[in-house]
């Protein structure tokens, strides 16, 4: 009996934490893109990346290094396509699903109607700790997604997009 | 995994573009950088970079949009890696120091400089715009940026230019 | 185009590189990339120094993703800042 439950739990701590990981489920658009950008880093190639970032004499891989000392993961996929209509809404629709689960908060959307481009950022919280961000933009001819594991600030995040004097993001209080 | 370019015709090809596109390569790496050495630096791996990816090169005018792009983000990583030109707001670009007749040199050189310390999307804009020849919706998909961003960096940095040199003296007559 | 333009057209005018430049890109690119077989054979090596270098090369190799993806999460996350502010205006 109480092993059924240790295994119970285990099943249900991986659960929680596999949440904080998207299934991102878009590979079939490989193949149609002009270019990919496909980055899987889990906690350990985290580390072990972090030991060849130049903490001293380069300002902008020590900020990255900073910014990584609270992250467990980085999953990004990115595709452009030299048309549109490559991908469709359902593409992200099954995204977006995972990020209606009361974990996770939508604090920043923008949609331009004219040139079709839409920005989403969520933000995944527990015990009033950032446990995560995901980042959903896409264009008629791109797709990005961005799934940060762990706390980011999000402030050095942009600041390292390169550009300045933007207000913060803020991060919401529960 | 590592792609190895090693058919002689695919080294016939690389060298062929290499030639057709070295002073379109050097000259968006130099409009941006204003420093001669790192821009060939620069350019130097944007064609390392072809070689490497020259499998999914589908034909001449894919890769001058490749070069193009790739052109312009290596510059844009090199502007923050060194550091060179801090980022200032488009309205703090520095004026010129003196008075330029039009068609003068020296106006060239000033007007490059101006360029080279706009922010990067702008700068990139410019450039791409003036350098290239190229229309706002093609500047918009190689930089992936919005066209009406586009239309806006254009709009702002062109009357920022004009009220810097207009100050000096230097404008319509 | 106005005058500003055609001026702006002649200063962003094509320039060539030093000489020799073209030579110097293709015997560089002769030398690289590092031949697949040197990285695979540096897997199965039991010598450490062969393994060293090769640890070497795939930290490398992850410190470039890491970059990478920082870059694009930060450059999409700017994008959507930027067009808050847009909207604000």
């Amino acid at each position: 009996m109480k092993t059924v439950t240790r295994l119970l739990l285990g099943g249900v701590i991986a659960t929680l934490l596999g949440a904080q990981q998207l299934q991102f489920n878009l590979d079939h658009l490989a193949p149609k893109a002009s270019n990919v950008v496909d980055v899987q880093l889990s906690k350990d190639l985290l580390q072990f990346a972090a030991n060849f970032l130049d903490g001293k004499d380069d300002p902008e891989e020590a900020q990255v290094k900073k910014l990584l000392s609270g992250i467990t993961g980085i999953y990004v996929k990115s595709f452009q396509f030299k048309a549109e209509g490559v991908w469709s809404p359902a593409d992200m629709d099954a995204i977006r699903k995972q990020l209606r689960t009361p974990q996770w908060a939508r604090i920043v959307g923008v949609t331009s109607v004219g040139d079709g481009e839409s920005a989403e950022v969520f933000v995944r919280s527990e015990n009033q700790k950032m446990t995560g961000l995901a980042i959903l933009v896409t264009q008629p001819k791109e797709l990005t997604v961005v799934n940060i594991v762990g706390s980011v600030d999000l402030n050095s995040l942009s600041e390292l997009g390169g550009h300045f004097g933007i207000p913060k993001v803020e991060t919401p209080k529960k | 995994m590592i792609a190895v370019a090693g058919t002689g015709q695919a080294a016939c090809d690389f060298d062929a573009l290499v030639r057709e596109h070295q002073s379109m390569v050097f000259s968006l790496a130099y409009h941006f950088l204003h420093d001669r050495a790192v821009a060939e630096e620069v350019a130097q791996e944007v064609f390392l970079s072809l070689h490497r990816n020259l499998g999914s090169i589908e034909s001449a005018a894919h890769a001058l949009f490749w070069l193009r792009q790739a052109a312009v983000r290596r510059a844009i990583d090199e502007t923050r890696r060194r550091r060179r030109r801090p980022q200032v707001a488009l309205e703090q670009v520095a004026e010129p120091a003196m008075t330029q007749p039009r068609g003068d040199p020296m106006l060239s050189d000033v007007l490059r400089r101006l360029i080279a310390a706009l922010p990067e999307d702008p700068r990139a804009v410019m450039i791409l715009r003036y350098q290239e020849d190229l229309d706002p919706p093609e500047i918009a998909e190689l930089l992936a940026m919005p066209l009406a961003t586009v239309k806006s960096h254009l709009h702002r940095s062109l009357g920022v230019l004009r009220e810097k040199l207009a100050r000096r003296g230097v404008g319509e007559p | 185009m106005d005058w500003l333009e055609q001026e702006l057209k002649r200063a962003l005018e094509r320039k060539e590189p030093a000489p020799g430049f073209a030579g110097r890109v293709s015997a560089a690119a002769r030398r690289r990339p590092m031949p697949r077989w040197i990285a695979v054979a540096a897997s199965v090596v039991v010598l450490s120094g062969a393994a060293a270098g090769y640890r070497w090369y795939e930290g490398l190799r992850a410190k470039r993703q890491v970059m990478t993806a920082i870059r694009l999460a930060g450059e999409k996350l700017n994008r959507v800042q930027t067009r808050v502010m847009e909207v604000r205006q």
